[in-house]
């Protein structure tokens, strides 16, 4: 009787670990239309309602605990963020110039200004979270009859969020910025250098910037932004000039410069998000057209440019 | 002993383990405690072996491992497997020592947590993730480690709420019951 019980219990086990190593390798080795993906799609399509309703129900359970963490890091905040006030205001007097230069430069080429809006944002309620720090991933209650696809870019009043990697009729996946199969190309605050943001895999706190130039100076606090690239058929999915986060500090890495950078996005309290509908391919035609129109202005418009430079200031 | 659970006991099982994938993914994900976020389905695995042994620990943690995998849209079988082991151990444990401290639930969170963030890590390097065993990574297992071993009492104490009444009696357990009753062993005895 007690052989037939260790016989039995073993059995168990190993069925169940030869069972999941069977499902991880095939997993693994199939493309993303494979069946087991496929599966795993169907599976939240059955689930995304529940997840949703779920939410909802325990939205005061979240808040409440979301608040009592609020209110002890609030005087922590509040010093954080005047330093960071005093730092910004000569900088915003800056911005303000360069603002109304871009403006200017805009209407000169007959550009058309390309503001998020422009991108059909549709604002998603995040509903559930990977507890893992190995998946940076969420789950949003906006899907396919919302016009969300593959690939859109997600973001939030702070930045860059992620990307959706599944859809469903009642809603979507999205890898955050933080998980191991994103990248994005980015530049740092006001330079030209563009590298590639990505996860620092396994420090969900942290990304990291690679191949920039090698004499790319960074400094600290300095913004990262998307780059937006546009290079057929390797076009950025995300609009240029979405807020990534800040560089922490920086190495010097062989040929190229690395950059560490920290999210601007609390990624741990994602409750509201908005996702880029055209995002992917309509703003890569968006910006084909536009890259033939700045080609056209450039050649029409050489010398009024110099001229509306000089009567800026910008021109030197 | 009969290690055949009653379909009451899985129907428990089951239905404990929706309610906490879906809490655990819907709220407990949301809400970082020191940085890292407490994570309730490995304490579940952990505390249904350890009160209804190893094959239904491994059952269990087979089945909620890959229903975390199915919601999340995570590496089919990773979570599986690593649960698969904790719940295994958890139950071996029952049964080879029958630990009946009240430190008990705490150091089996402790050691299901930190075996399953180590589980994870060993499973992802071995899939190729690229990612250097850092400081920060071993942070997040340690925090992680210390933020379920909060939370493990309870959890533990609403496992065994949940499914008390669907467990089969334990012998040993009824011995020593008997014992503590009737005085045999009772320190009260002694007077």
């Amino acid at each position: 009787m007690y052989d037939k019980t260790v016989r039995r219990r073993r059995a168990v086990l190993g069925l169940l670990v030869v069972l999941s190593l069977l499902l991880l390798t095939a997993y693994f080795g199939e493309a993303p239309s494979g069946r087991l993906h496929a599966v795993q799609r169907d599976f939240l399509s059955v689930v995304s309602p529940i997840q949703d309703g779920a939410n909802k129900a325990l939205k005061p359970v979240r808040d409440l605990f979301g608040w009592v963490g609020d209110t002890f890091h609030a005087k922590g905040q509040r010093d954080e963020l005047r330093r960071e006030l005093d730092r910004l205001r000569p900088e915003l007097a800056a911005a303000e110039a360069e603002k109304r230069t871009y403006q200017q430069l805009i209407s000169l080429y007959h550009l058309e200004r390309l503001g998020l809006s422009d991108y059909h944002p549709v604002a998603a309620t995040v509903v559930g979270q990977s507890p893992n720090f190995w998946y940076s991933v969420v789950t949003i209650d906006k899907g396919t009859p919302d016009g969300v696809r593959v690939n859109d870019p997600v973001v939030n009043g702070e930045g860059l969020v992620g990307r959706v990697v599944a859809v469903e009729s009642d809603g979507a996946q999205v890898d955050l910025i933080t998980d191991s199969s994103m990248g994005v190309t980015a530049r740092i605050g006001s330079s030209s250098a563009t590298g590639l943001v990505v996860p620092k895999v396994g420090e969900p706190n942290d990304l990291l910037m690679r191949y920039l130039p090698p004499n790319t100076v960074p400094v600290k606090g300095e913004l990262v932004v998307t780059s937006g690239t546009v290079d057929p058929p390797y076009d950025s999915l995300y609009p240029p000039g979405l807020v990534i986060g800040e560089v922490s500090s920086f190495s010097e890495e062989s040929a190229y410069t690395s950059v560490n950078v920290r999210p601007a996005a609390d990624l741990h309290n994602l409750d509201v998000v908005d996702v880029l509908t055209s995002g992917g391919e309509g703003r890569a035609a968006r910006l084909t057209t536009l890259t033939t129109t700045l080609s056209a202005g450039q050649s029409q418009g050489q010398g009024s440019q110099s001229e509306q430079l000089a009567s800026t200031g910008a021109g030197g | 002993m009969n290690t055949t659970p009653s379909p009451a006991l899985l129907g428990r099982v089951a239905a404990l383990s929706v309610v906490i994938v879906f809490l655990q993914i819907g709220v407990v994900s949301e809400v970082p405690v020191f940085g890292v976020n407490a994570d309730l389905t490995s304490l579940l695995v952990a505390f249904i072996g350890l009160l209804g042994g190893s094959t239904l620990g491994a059952s269990a943690g087979f089945a909620i491992g890959l229903l975390v995998d199915l919601s999340l849209l995570q590496t089919l079988g990773l979570t599986s497997l690593v649960f698969t082991l904790v719940g295994y151990w958890a139950g071996r444990l029952r049964e080879l020592r029958d630990p009946q401290a009240a430190l008990t639930p705490l150091l089996v969170g402790a050691g299901a947590s930190a075996a399953a963030l180590i589980g994870y890590s060993l499973v992802e390097f071995l899939l190729g993730v690229d990612a250097p065993v850092s400081f920060e990574l071993l942070r997040q297992i340690v925090l992680g480690t210390l933020v379920n071993s909060i939370v493990a009492v309870p959890m533990f104490a609403l496992v065994r709420r949940a499914l008390s009444s669907a467990l089969p009696e334990d012998p040993r357990r009824r011995r020593r019951r008997r014992a503590y009753t009737t005085g045999g062993l009772s320190p009260l005895s002694k007077a």
